[in-house]
């Protein structure tokens, strides 16, 4: 297969674009297709501050490589949540996404879950009822709770995550399946700052898995290849799997089905968040950060029972 | 001269080997014919080409390209769950 730009050999194949790139032309147009979709959801400008969440793996290790290649001001949050079962899953993501900051000379915060709250995600896992049944849900929680703790304590603009397309059309797939509105009309790249919740973008969203890894392996970025232990046999990655079943004989149904549920959404196919469906927040008496309810926060509320 | 590997002795006698490249995916290696697209080998072993990218000789390459005797494709499973 030829690249479609220079006419040299190509690396990768993208169906759903009906383009084949070769290694330079991959590498110069996936950031330029992320600063253009940056700009046309005015994800953030160059002036602002930007946290990326990374965790390690291939997506937000190429985001984090590729805003600054872009030369946006992004400095990174690594949470450690203490996974271990075997394969010492926690630590190697830790130890890859130092490695990555120090080679770049980046700056990259370390929230330790253990050494902050006493607990880690197994043992939250075994003892809360949110953590026995989806250790997963749990690590979201914690997650969602600690990167915008950092981003208000140490006053960054934008929080940046690495979801990539695949992911994003999981989601919708799951939400669907499940008729979940709030979820379905909540669900968008940019989630707009609001009551102590910083802005959260998605830069990745319109990009195939499968080309976020071509990315980091054309860069030479070493990431975290193994599943996390607690993911394997997750719903969302049957949901990835089927939608690649679909893909493989619809090259570009993945994209459609997440773009065009955009794009209904743009022309008002949903109805506009109400009372009902976004609660007023409130703050959480123990930690300070929005909460829903007028008690203790979920994420203080499973801590408590953690411990 | 011969070239190593492309034949084999049976019954006595010298008979030509099956011409074959190795797929590798997540430690697992896959005996497939030469001569043949990556695709191809990807379709008989039931592996979809939107879950992988393919490496040769650490470099990445397209599922076209033709399987020599004694390639070895190694395949970069690209879906993370969670």
């Amino acid at each position: 297969m030829k690249c479609k730009k220079c006419g040299g050999k190509a690396v990768i194949n993208m169906r759903q674009h009906n383009m084949g790139l070769c290694k330079d032309d991959f590498l110069t147009w996936l950031p330029e297709q992320t600063q253009k979709f940056i700009e046309k959801y005015k994800m953030f400008t160059p002036d602002e501050k930007i946290l990326v969440a990374v965790s390690g793996g291939k997506d937000s290790l190429a985001l984090w490589d590729m805003l600054q290649i872009l030369g946006y001001k992004a400095d990174g949050l690594y949470i450690a949540l203490g996974i271990d079962e075997g394969i010492s899953y926690s630590s190697e993501s830790q130890r890859l996404t130092e490695e990555f900051a120090n080679a770049r000379d980046l700056k990259l915060y370390v929230v330790n879950i253990a050494s902050d709250y006493g607990t880690d995600l197994p043992t939250l896992a075994k003892e809360t009822r949110r953590g026995r049944d989806k250790p997963c849900s749990s690590c979201g929680l914690i997650k969602r709770h600690e990167m915008n703790r950092i981003a208000r304590d140490f006053g960054y603009d934008v929080l940046a995550t690495g979801h990539n397309l695949d992911d994003e059309a999981a989601t919708l797939f799951s939400n669907t399946l499940q008729w979940n509105g709030d979820y379905l009309i909540r669900q968008h790249p940019v989630l707009a700052e609001r009551d102590g919740l910083a802005r959260k973008v998605k830069p990745l969203f319109r990009f195939y898995e499968r080309e976020m890894a071509a990315y980091t392996l054309l860069r030479g970025i070493e990431y975290i290849y193994d599943e996390c232990p607690f993911a394997e046999g997750s719903t969302s990655t049957q949901y990835k799997e089927l939608l690649n079943q679909l893909e493989n004989q619809h090259p570009g149904a993945k994209q459609h089905f997440f773009t065009k549920f955009l794009s209904a959404k743009k022309k008002g196919l949903f109805a506009e968040p109400t009372t009902e469906i976004v609660p007023e927040l409130h703050i959480c008496p123990s930690c300070g950060q929005p909460t829903s309810g007028h008690d203790v926060c979920t994420f203080c509320r499973m801590m408590g029972k953690s411990i | 001269m011969r070239p190593f590997g492309s034949y084999e002795h049976k019954n006595g006698k010298i008979t030509a080997m099956k011409k074959t490249a190795i797929i590798i995916l997540r430690n697992q290696k896959h005996e497939v014919k030469a001569g043949s697209t990556i695709l191809s080998a990807l379709q008989k072993l039931k592996i979809l080409p939107e879950s992988i990218i393919c490496v040769r000789d650490g470099e990445l390459v397209t599922e076209d390209i033709i399987l020599k005797e004694g390639d070895i494709i190694k395949l970069v499973s690209v879906i993370s769950g969670g």
